[in-house]
């Protein structure tokens, strides 16, 4: 009894391992789409307050956070593929 | 002596149910929700750090209330992991117990289920050290701020020590305590990362190669006047998503604990101090215990998600697949 309770736990530990290691390319896309968002449009709003060109570079940023996040994620998905 | 020292107590008492009433329009006069938060979660001031030092190069090398755990967390897990080591090399037999043998499946299951399936077979010796103390400081750090030390020296100090304002014990007990949660710290952290992607890939294909590889080959042209700046950009972008999912984690998971604890005394301040604990009994604190039964489990997880995907993008420098 306590080597088939071990084997479940070992064997969830395993699934769970699996899982992961599956879900870890998904992470890193997701997190770099918003990252890059995040990122780019953060430099363009700094830029903007720097050079007072409001709202040009936050959007410009933001576009190019758009841009290069889902390049990435496209990335991801096609190394899947 | 008598007289005026009994009008002035019972001033108070008249103004009481007044500022009852003031209370709400002025909702968390008396008690500041937000200013009790930001004070758990963020570093403690610059005007008044645990240890002063002179700055060098202009650097203020002052230690703060997260340097103070950044130097705690990473002198307590090279202790512990050394004396370990140790102990278990002295011995005869080859078998680890205890928490050597924890240890050891942490050793292994970094090596063989983090960084051999991204990195592969031929790098694993080279980088498995790096993403291992990654692990162990980021896990420890972490967890170091889920256990309640300051604030038990907080306790002590209110009942029994009495220490004055600026004193050593006053000063360790403000701030956050979870230096994982500061930017900074995971700036740094992913900063190491950065650069350990430009290692990996000049030690497997030279210098050079290393940025031809970054864009993919056999494209027209002028494709990559378009590609090579979003490759440049999306370079800063990975460790930048690694600094601000780690810190916000840490961070929000102490928000909403502390958030949520602050119910009490914001029904105590409107209402009375039996809803005050009605609330906490019956709310906060089931769900505060819940939530930091998650937070046991986010800090594993965030300490694996950042070993992993720095781990990922070590192997990507390396395997290049176009």
């Amino acid at each position: 009894m306590p080597g088939e309770r071990e084997s479940f736990v070992a064997g969830s530990l395993r699934h769970l391992q699996d899982n992961i290691r599956r879900a870890g390319p998904a992470a890193t896309a997701s997190y770099s789409l918003i990252g890059a968002i995040v990122l780019l449009g953060g430099s363009g709003h700094l830029i903007d307050r720097w050079q007072g060109t409001e709202p040009w570079g936050l959007l410009a940023g933001l576009l190019a956070g758009l841009v290069v996040g889902f390049y990435e994620l496209a990335k991801t998905v096609w190394k899947r593929n | 002596m008598q007289q005026p020292d009994h009008t002035e107590a019972t001033e108070p008492a008249a103004g009481h149910a007044e500022a009852a009433e003031h209370a709400g329009e002025h909702a968390g006069e008396g008690f500041n929700a937000g200013e009790v938060i930001i004070e758990h979660v963020a570093n403690s001031s610059f005007e008044h750090p645990i240890l002063h030092l002179p700055p060098l190069f202009g650097i203020d090398f002052s230690v703060t209330k997260h340097v103070f755990m950044l130097l705690l967390v990473a002198t307590a897990v090279f202790l512990l992991i050394t004396t370990a080591v140790r102990r278990y090399l002295r011995q005869d037999r080859l078998v680890p117990s205890g928490f050597m043998n924890a240890l050891e499946f942490i050793v292994e299951f970094i090596r063989d289920s983090i960084v051999r399936p991204n990195v592969g077979a031929k790098y694993v010796r080279t980088w498995a050290p790096l993403v291992l103390t990654f692990f162990v400081f980021i896990l420890g750090a972490n967890v170091i701020g889920l256990i309640p030390i300051f604030e038990v020296v907080g306790l002590i100090d209110h009942y029994v020590l009495h220490t004055g304002e600026h004193s050593l014990v006053k000063n360790i007990i403000h701030g956050g305590t979870t230096a994982t949660g500061n930017f900074n710290v995971t700036a740094a952290l992913a900063t190491i990362t950065f650069v350990s992607i430009i290692v990996a890939g000049t030690l497997a294909h030279g210098f050079i190669k290393h940025w031809i590889n970054l864009v993919p080959h056999g494209l027209a042209w002028p494709l990559y006047i378009l590609l090579i700046p979003i490759e440049v950009m999306g370079m800063f972008v990975k460790p930048f998503a690694l600094t601000m999912r780690l810190a916000a984690n840490m961070t929000g998971g102490h928000i909403a604990i502390l958030a949520i604890l602050s119910f009490v005394f914001i029904f105590t301040e409107q209402f009375s101090a039996a809803a005050g604990i009605a609330v906490g009994i019956g709310a906060s604190i089931p769900l505060a215990v819940g939530i930091n039964a998650l937070e046991i489990i986010i800090v594993f997880v965030q300490a694996y998600v950042f070993t992993l995907l720095s781990a990922v993008f070590i192997g990507m420098a390396i395997n290049v697949h176009h």
